[in-house]
């Protein structure tokens, strides 16, 4: 396994100590920087495979380090903020975040999040100019436009497969209701959130009606939609 | 004594008329007052008179008191025949010092005058400055106020069948008299008898008057020797005939004003009645609808119009509310004509509209129902072709001015309560803020207490033990998590109301979400999750109904036995959705039922995992479904165990937006 190297952006001495132990613990490499400006020299001189930030920095605004790295990196980046609100948590994926945590979190969850991570971006390089996509009992042909569950196939409707193929080309990213909206209708006017989520759940029964238990889409509630990796 | 009269406050008195010249005399009496820094009141006596004169007349009289209340006067009416004596008795009473009149008609001085108005109060105060103040117009015609004729009306025709009916009737009783040989004088006391009657049947005194002097006539042609002529051949006839004529006109005249002031009376007792009435209804009323609605109600009594009235709440008005003189029988309300009066009245907190100088062609008369300089509401009174007359109208300011009151105290009411309100909840707070802190100090001490121990002497303790101390440590770091959660939720009840940030979600992925977030904690439960009814949307604060969920979950697997079974299910009833988690644990007794929601309630538990808790969890609970419009319930499961339900309302989104393209 390719060791990775994480970038860890706290201003919080207790708290960077836990996640650096834990990353320890765990045989990755990390980076610590404690204020905004700092996270961006390191990305920019060391190129880290993962950052993991903390919304809450001295300096700078989380949103701007993401909108400052995101300019010309694509380097997978996992927020962590310390408000229950929603609303941190969604401008930061719409900037461009991939997955967030809230404290208190659990190092379980810290380091589950992480491999998902690094599952999508072993799996990018490989995934993006294939026809064909696979995820557990999931299989998608572009090509051919057809979708099977178990070797069976489903019928969907346009807008039913364009969200299909959007959550699966970002499988393992949080895409925002907003994001979802914008790249499936194009105008945020033509339809509402409260729509996506009855498409989202028609969808859902599609899916889910031969393998009742496997949840390819996750629901983050207030958020959006996540495809993960079964 | 006269010197006295210099030491005391000058007061001014001016009498109120309906004659053109009163108004310079009003304005005379005013700027005198001013200059002597008078107390200023303006009398007006109503006679009988009052009720047969034109309404031309009223009006002006109408308009001359409202003029002199506008230059300060204090408005008075009095009751009375005697104009002088009654102005001489207020003068008394009031300790009037000066009292100013306009001439009543150009000095004549001849036998057959009466003496006019001034003579006579000055015989009875021959104290009192007495202020006439000339006529300005020249012209020598005298102004005597115009009664209405009688001759006009529908009254006409039955005054006059009954006037010839009493005659008739007489005429025939004294005919059988006649007959029966009695005498003369017989016959004159019936004819008398027959004017005093008609005097009291008709409702002017002219009939009387004509019928005493057909009553002459009649005898005169009838029973007079000789007979059927109108001659009469005894000497005592002519004195007869004049003494007959007199005794009837004199009871006739007696009998109408006996008749007039008995009515008067009637009005007058009618009319203070409801103002008691007014009084004691108010006392009882509640709310200031109520208040409003007896007040319109006794104003209609008074005075037989449609009202209308605004409401006012802070300068800003309410829409108005009409109330027809006949019960459901609504009238129509121009009201965009009459914004600008109501605003005036409004602002200027003085009565305008109809028969007023100000806004004149308004359809209703506007007066503004106040405390001081509280404005409460504005009451509009249908202006029809007479004005209202100045008993009426202070009558109508006395229940004005307490219903203003009762408003007044209705609002102090209200005003302490809410300031009770906001202690009790001042007072809660800070009791929860007591609890809380108290509460904290317990995982507090056992979380940096295990912490101490082994960061100093750590080496000593054996593995197992040294588990079980970082085990607790973990556990304590957990409850405090939980709670501070709790915490922030019970913070967003402001003003005893929850503030909610909703959304439209799916209850099922409300519900999936929880089952989620509690998984990693029921790791020796078993969590399961079915949904009955497809497609269940809800508007609700998701992470509120979050924190309800996993409250009750957390209860779940805090009071029940490892092993046990934790079941969700949500369904839609009606137009609510339902959602009940149960579990087969050992359930909740009766008694705890009945508590278990209560605030800081946390119930004796003797199952070997005793947690202490705050109380707050299923409190919080109850008080977001609630805000969300549900209920919360708990009941027994079978065979045992206990299930949580709540109720949210269902979001029933609208088809047209579902078209699946």
């Amino acid at each position: 396994m390719k060791n990775y190297l994480i970038l860890v952006v706290e201003d919080d001495p207790p708290i960077q100590h836990l996640i650096t132990t834990t990353l320890k613990s765990r045989d990755y490499s990390f980076l610590t920087a404690a204020t905004g400006e700092a996270a961006i020299m390191e990305t920019a001189s060391n190129n880290p495979d993962i950052i993991l930030l903390d919304l809450g920095l001295p300096d700078l605004d989380g949103i701007e380090v993401i909108s400052r790295i995101r300019s010309w990196s694509n380097v997978p980046i996992i927020v962590l903020s310390a408000r229950s609100e929603d609303s941190d948590k969604i401008d930061a994926l719409d900037a461009g975040a991939d997955d967030y945590l809230t404290k208190p979190f659990s190092v379980e969850e810290l380091l589950a999040r992480l491999r998902v991570v690094q599952r999508r971006l072993t799996l990018m390089q490989a995934e993006n100019n294939q026809p064909l996509y696979e995820n557990g009992q999931l299989q998608i042909d572009y090509a051919l436009r057809c979708v099977k569950i178990c070797g069976e196939e489903i019928r969907l409707t346009p807008i039913e497969y364009k969200l299909l193929c959007l959550l699966a080309k970002n499988t393992g990213k949080v895409l925002t209701h907003k994001y979802i909206i914008q790249n499936v209708w194009g105008n945020p006017l033509e339809t509402d959130v409260a729509s996506l989520r009855v498409f989202m759940t028609t969808l859902r029964r599609k899916l889910e009606k031969g393998s009742s238990d496997i949840r390819y889409i996750q629901t983050h509630v207030g958020i959006g939609y996540q495809m993960i990796r079964v | 004594m006269k010197s006295g009269k210099s030491a005391q406050k000058e007061h001014i008195l001016v009498c109120l008329s309906s004659a053109p010249s009163n108004e310079h005399v009003i304005r005379t009496a005013a700027r005198l007052a001013k200059a002597l820094k008078a107390a200023f009141t303006a009398l007006y006596v109503e006679t009988q008179d009052y009720s047969v004169a034109s309404s031309e007349n009223k009006k002006r009289l109408q308009q001359h008191r409202l003029l002199a209340e506008r230059l300060g006067a204090k408005c008075e009416v009095i009751y009375g025949e005697d104009i002088a004596y009654q102005i001489a008795e207020y003068a008394r009473f009031s300790e009037v010092t000066r009292i100013i009149l306009g001439q009543s008609r150009k000095n004549r001085i001849s036998v057959f005058s009466s003496p006019t108005l001034e003579d006579r109060l000055l015989s009875y105060m021959p104290d009192a400055e007495i202020h006439i103040l000339p006529d300005k117009d020249k012209k020598n015609k005298t102004y005597l106020p115009r009664k209405t004729l009688p001759f006009t009306g529908k009254g006409l025709f039955l005054n006059i069948f009954w006037s010839l009916l009493i005659l008739l009737l007489a005429t025939l009783i004294s005919s059988c008299f006649y007959q029966l040989h009695f005498t003369n004088a017989n016959i004159i006391m019936v004819y008398i008898l027959g004017v005093l009657l008609t005097s009291i049947a008709t409702s002017h005194q002219i009939y009387s008057l004509v019928s005493s002097i057909a009553s002459v006539f009649i005898f005169n042609y009838l029973f007079t020797v000789p007979r059927f002529t109108l001659n009469a051949y005894e000497t005592g006839y002519p004195v007869t005939f004049i003494v007959m004529f007199l005794t009837a006109y004199i009871t006739g005249t007696f009998a109408i004003r006996y008749k007039e002031q008995a009515r008067q009376s009637a009005t007058i007792a009618r009319r203070y009645k409801i103002l008691l009435d007014t009084s004691q209804l108010l006392a009882k009323a509640s709310g200031n609808q109520g208040i409003l609605n007896l007040t319109a109600q006794q104003i209609i009594k008074l005075l037989q119009r449609n009202l209308v009235i605004y409401t006012c709440e802070d300068q800003t008005l309410s829409s108005p509310v009409l109330f027809p003189a006949e019960p459901r029988k609504s009238f129509p309300y121009n009201q965009e004509k009459e914004e600008k009066v109501i605003h005036w009245v409004l602002a200027n907190n003085h009565l305008a509209g109809a028969s007023t100088a100000h806004f004149p062609d308004a359809d209703f008369l506007y007066l503004s129902i106040r405390v001081n300089d509280r404005v409460y509401g504005i009451l509009g009174i249908e202006g029809t072709d007479f004005p209202l007359d100045s008993s009426e109208y202070s009558i109508l300011l006395s229940i004005l001015g307490e219903c203003a009151l009762a408003l007044d105290s209705e609002k102090n009411a209200r005003d302490k309560e809410a300031a009770a309100v906001l202690a009790e909840r001042e007072q809660l707070r800070a009791t929860l803020l007591r609890s809380i802190s108290h509460d904290l100090r317990t995982p507090l001490t056992s979380i940096s207490g295990h912490a101490s121990n082994l960061l100093r002497q750590g080496d000593c303790f054996d593995q197992k033990t040294r588990q079980h101390m970082l085990q607790d440590i973990y556990d304590d770091s957990l409850w405090l998590i939980e709670l501070v959660e709790n915490l922030l939720y019970a913070t967003r009840i402001e003003d005893g109301r929850m503030i909610l940030n909703t959304s439209t979600e799916l209850l099922s992925d409300i519900i999936a979400e929880a089952v989620r977030h509690m998984k990693p904690k029921a790791e020796h439960h078993q969590l399961s999750f079915q949904e009955e009814d497809d497609f269940i949307f809800v508007n609700a604060d998701t992470r509120m109904i979050l924190q309800v969920l996993i409250n009750i979950i957390d209860n779940a697997l805090k009071y029940t036995p490892v092993g046990s079974k934790i079941h969700i299910s949500s369904r839609s009833v009606g137009d609510m959705a339902e959602i009940c988690i149960a579990d087969n644990g050992p359930g909740i007794s009766g008694a705890e039922k009945e508590h278990i929601f209560e605030k800081f309630y946390s119930g004796n538990h003797s199952i070997a995992d005793n947690r202490r808790s705050i109380g707050l969890g299923l409190f919080l609970c109850k008080s977001i479904v609630e805000a969300h419009g549900g209920t919360i319930t708990v009941a027994d499961n079978t065979p045992s165990g206990a299930v949580f339900s709540f109720t949210l309302p269902i979001k029933d989104l609208s088809p047209c937006q579902l078209t699946a393209t």
